[in-house]
């Protein structure tokens, strides 16, 4: 009898054999290529971007102050300099302050105060943003308030405003001859009131601005955890005689800690990097100095941007530190048999108020505003209101057809004849249609795979490659992909926007895919797979359609966020390109009349987009992030 | 294997740095060219060029896209069958300066031409480093009544004016330019960093022939007490230590170091003109953009008439705002060259080519041919009823209204030292 011994594989061929089996599984070879998909499109704009520190740029004070000093970096071709992060963090100039000649750093001009700043707003941004945000929440999901319905969805309204509209609307308020120079806002003009100077401009109007814009924010996250907590825990509590202070903070905050947290995270980021919100209310702030640095210190200014990221990392670890992701988000999805509802008694209505009070003046003021100013001869002029002469509004900013200079039209025609307006709201739809195929396509494959990954380093990765954008400033991204952008020949195209955009908001599809993938059993994929079913079937068939209302989510949210977004696409690409950077162009103009038409459609748009989705899917900005209903 | 690539990849290196080369002859060749040429003979050479191809421009000022369409119609004349598919972009916050750089010195170039302010920045990035060449028009140096000086390098398609103004409701006069830098003054004014040709105002301040005149206008100013003649003494160790030459830069600086201590930034012109024009405006100032004046439509709140512009008075004395200039040029990697220099000249030589800047009152062109006159906006029905409105035109106010002109070499060349000056005052107001 002869035996025949198999042939051994070479071990090459078993490691082949290996990565095969290991990229035949679909969510291993999803991972892999957008793995490195991921690993480009995040870290090769980020050193693009610290390359750019270290750059000579014609012009710039790097190419008329630098010296022999660097002739270290000049060996490298005659292009690089360290002068940039040398004089910013260790030179001094002569200056005068109050008529004295006095010796300041080059770091306390261009660097510190607007970095504290740029700290504080962030700071104070995500703690009135909690506090406003997280009380509505707790009301709206665990108490018996009156009007909550219609509370919920005007309590996003600043959200899906334009951010800066809020701080021209600041303005227009409370601004006034004897404090702010220049001529009175409504308030004075009206009512005689004039509010003090920090008030009006600086910290606090920031602060306050920022938090009221990411408030919904706050409230998505923890009313998603509000509205889907077991009530199991509280009650135990309640039966073991627990006093209700007691149990809401032994039992209820820990479990909503994540969700602030999470808050914390993504509004401190975003506040950061906020641009117009400061420029118009006069703080000087890391973003608002690197526009400023741009043409005399370009590296510099690079360096600001990089500061910025730097931050976008901090925040990435104290997320791992702090709370798993994983964790994190699934006790935001958590699904509850029932939920307890606290009994306000006469406060339910007492609260309902103030809080219809303040939506009014947050959500629906603005709009009211805004209508008002389409119709005023002069931006800001009153005279209707203030001298009762109805012939001073006008229909001009909406119905003038021809191409005038005269009264205040600055050779634009009205809102409804100017197709510089609609081509740009022509191209702020196909951007946010791309973004939110890609980035949506891409957040939901990358939950799904990382789902089925959960124990592998390189899922996490993936994860955490995805999620690092979204915790940088918008400015810094919006500087790392205009040099990456201008470095490869696509600055002003639909791509660099589209490409920014998606690599920024992919979070949204992922933390809202993974969320929902966390929650479905494997046994359901697996029963499709013995039956051999391929991959792609067992997807459109089975796990989409368990999980559409929160894929739907993910789709949802980064197009409603791109229709207003501007401080990310501000660098990107000229003005008349999307209807965002058109309408800082007008507000920074001063033709409120056009910002405020186009600030209207936009809400309007979005509003529109909400129930449509809604009514076709359940999903809905307000039922949050992996939320759904 | 790895000869051939390495063989195929310095072929590529080779041939892309001739063809760079050969763009590079080429647009200046074309220039060379084009500069003898009449406009009839350039419209030609663009009707080879061009027809139904895609011309890109990047520009500060939007109103290029109301010029194309008026060449492409001029273009049409000749040739009915005459196509062009245009592009007029107008980036944000400083980037043309980038997006310039970038088209010349990537390998895909789109930009033909540029319409550019802020005389600084073009002397060092954009004429030093050679990403723009300069084209001036035949038919603009041989136009009659030519204003060349200060026009022709880089080529201007316009001067514009920012004059000094305030509201004349309340008790404030302002009839020196030192007025609007005194005690308790805050005029409204875009921030330095924000529109950079603001800042090469102030860096002319420091020039000889300006310097004199703020020097001449402080010694008329009865406002002045003991602390600012002891700051206008102080101001001349600043000026040494800044390496300025002119004898009395101490005056110009000082000066600009009020004016940075005291300005109220705002984010446009066209906000500063409303809040000058209303009523509760009262003694409030500015400095901005004169044909912002156009647009200010009158109610019981807002009237043009609540403006007085500065240098109109006649008791005035000193310097009346600042003039800037809107220059046209070709990148250095031009595709269509010849298309671009026959767009040049259309606008700086025609009325029609300068008809979308030529409609406002404060631009001023350096063939008068193309310009309009607005010596009579101010005029209803024949009665001067907005006299504020009546531009005395480019003359007037080069000479007696005193503005101060914008001259690239210079800005550049002091810019180094005092821009971080500059940043020092505005940033600890």
């Amino acid at each position: 009898m002869s035996t025949f011994a198999s042939p051994k594989p070479s071990s090459f061929r078993r490691k082949m054999n290996g990565v095969w089996t290991y990229i035949s599984k679909p969510q291993n070879a999803i991972l892999l290529v957008l793995g490195i998909i991921l690993t480009v499109t995040t870290i090769f704009p980020m050193v693009t971007i610290l390359q750019d520190t270290v750059k000579l740029h014609p012009g710039s004070i790097d190419t008329t102050n630098s010296n022999a000093a660097d002739a270290q970096f000049q060996a490298l071709g005659g292009t690089y300099t360290a002068y940039n992060w040398t004089n910013l963090l260790g030179d001094t100039i002569t200056t005068r302050v109050g008529r004295e000649r006095v010796t300041r750093s080059v770091a306390s001009i261009y660097l510190i105060t607007p970095l504290l700043n740029s700290v504080l707003i962030s700071i104070f941004a995500c703690f009135g943003a909690i506090l406003y945000g997280g009380i509505f929440a707790y009301l709206v999901t665990r108490t018996n308030l009156k009007f909550k319905k219609y509370l919920s969805s005007i309590f996003i309204f600043p959200y899906i405003m334009p951010q800066w509209t809020l701080a021209v609307m600041w303005q227009n308020l409370f601004n006034s001859n004897a404090v702010t120079g220049g001529n009175d806002g409504l308030l004075t003009s009206v009512f005689g009131i004039r509010m003090p100077l920090w008030w009006c401009q600086g910290l606090f109007p920031v602060s306050v601005v920022l938090a009221l814009h990411y408030a919904p924010f706050a409230y998505i996250l923890i009313g998603g955890i509000f509205r889907n907590m077991d009530a199991n825990l509280e009650e135990a509590a309640t039966i073991l005689n627990t006093p209700r202070w007691k149990t809401f903070l032994r039992v209820t905050m820990p479990l909503v800690k994540p969700a602030i947290l999470s808050t914390i995270l993504l509004v401190f980021s975003s506040a950061m990097g906020s641009y117009p919100i400061p420029h118009y209310l006069k703080l000087s702030t890391l973003s608002t100095q690197y526009v400023g640095m741009s043409s005399n210190r370009a590296g510099q200014a690079s360096i600001l941007a990089v500061i910025m990221m730097l931050f976008g990392f901090l925040i990435l670890i104290v997320n791992q530190r702090t709370t798993s992701g994983r964790k994190n988000f699934t006790t935001v999805t958590g699904k509850s048999g029932q939920s307890s509802v606290v009994n306000l008694r006469a406060g339910k209505y007492i609260l309902a108020v103030i809080f219809l009070i303040t939506t009014l003046a947050t959500g629906i003021l603005p709009i009211i505003l805004f209508a008002i100013e389409t119709f005023l001869p002069n931006p800001g002029d009153y005279s209707f209101l203030t001298h009762g002469i109805a012939g001073h509004m006008t229909t001009k900013w909406w119905m003038t057809a021809e191409n005038v200079t005269e009264n205040g039209m600055y050779g634009q025609k009205g809102i409804l004849y100017n197709s510089e307006i609609w081509n740009a709201f022509g191209g702020t739809l196909i951007v946010a249609v791309l973004c939110a195929l890609a980035a949506g396509t891409i957040g939901t494959l990358i939950g799904y795979c990382v789902s089925k990954n959960r124990r592998s380093k390189w899922a996490a990765y993936v994860n955490n490659m995805a999620f690092l954008p979204y915790l940088m400033p918008s400015l810094a991204v919006g500087v790392a992909f205009f040099v990456f952008g201008s470095n490869v020949g696509i600055y002003n195209t639909f791509l660099l926007l589209v490409l920014a955009r998606t690599v920024k908001y992919i979070p949204f599809a992922s933390r809202s895919a993974l969320n929902s993938m966390m929650q479905l059993s494997g046994e359901i994929e697996e029963a499709a797979i013995i039956q051999d079913i391929p991959w792609w079937k067992r997807m459109t068939r089975i796990i989409i359609p368990i999980q559409k209302t929160s894929i739907i989510s993910g789709f949802l949210l980064p197009f409603m966020t791109c229709l207003r977004e501007l401080t990310l696409f501000m660098l990107l690409c000229g003005q008349g390109k999307i209807i965002t950077t058109m309408l800082g162009y007008f507000d920074e103009m001063g033709l409120y009349a056009f910002s405020s038409g186009i600030n209207l459609i936009l809400i309007v748009l979005i509003l529109v987009f909400n129930t449509l989705v809604n009514k076709l899917t359940g999903a809905s900005l307000d039922s949050g992030i992996g939320g759904g209903k | 294997m790895k000869k051939i690539l390495a063989f195929a990849l310095a072929l590529v290196l080779v041939l892309s740095a001739c063809s760079f080369a050969t763009a590079e002859e080429s647009v200046a060749d074309v220039i060379a060219q084009a500069q003898t040429m009449t406009l009839e003979e350039l419209f030609k050479k663009a009707i080879e060029e061009s027809n139904g191809k895609d011309f890109y421009a990047v520009g500060n000022s939007s109103r290029g896209k109301s010029a194309l369409p008026l060449f492409v119609e001029a273009l049409q004349q000749i040739d009915p069958s005459y196509t062009l598919n245009w592009d007029w972009q107008q980036p944000k916050e400083n980037k043309i300066f980038d997006q310039l750089t970038e088209d010349v010195n990537g390998a895909n170039h789109v930009m033909s031409m540029t319409l550019i302010q802020d005389g600084n920045q073009i002397q060092s990035k954009m004429l030093d480093t050679g990403v723009l060449l300069n084209f001036v028009p035949k038919d603009w140096t041989e136009a009659e009544g030519l204003a060349r000086e200060n026009n022709e390098y880089p080529l201007a398609l316009q001067t514009l004016n920012k004059v000094f103004m305030f509201n004349n409701l309340g008790e404030a006069t302002f009839t020196n330019m030192w007025d609007f830098v005194a005690e308790g003054q805050a005029p409204l004014f875009m921030g330095v960093n924000s529109e950079l040709v603001g800042k090469n105002f102030l860096y002319m301040m420091t020039n000889e022939k300006y310097a004199n005149l703020a020097k001449e206008a402080y010694e008329a100013w009865a406002g002045k007490n003991a602390d600012d003649d002891a700051l206008i003494e102080d101001m001349k160790q600043d000026a040494a230590e800044l390496g300025l030459t002119a004898e009395n830069a101490n005056y110009g600086l000082a000066w600009v170091y009020l004016w940075c201590e005291k300005y109220n930034e705002m984010t446009d012109d066209g906000p500063i003109c409303n809040t000058l024009v209303t009523t509760s405006a009262v003694d409030q100032s500015g400095l901005l953009v004169y044909s912002k004046l156009r647009s200010v439509e009158e109610t019981a709140e807002s009237s043009v008439n609540n403006v007085t512009v500065a240098a109109y008075q006649d008791d005035y004395t000193g310097i009346g705002g600042y003039a800037y200039k809107h220059y046209l040029m070709l990148t250095k990697s031009s595709p269509l060259p010849w298309t671009a220099c026959a767009i040049i000249a259309f606008m700086t030589t025609t009325q029609d080519g300068f008809k979308a800047w030529g409609k406002d009152m404060g631009g001023y062109a350096p063939v008068p041919a193309c310009m309009q006159d607005h010596s009579k906006d101010g005029y209803v029905d024949g009665v001067n009823t907005f006299d504020a409105k009546n531009d005395r035109g480019y003359d007037w106010w080069l000479n007696d209204g005193k503005l101060v002109v914008e001259d690239p070499a210079y800005c550049a060349s002091v810019s180094g030292t005092m821009s971080d000056w500059i940043d020092g005052i505005v940033s600890s107001k």
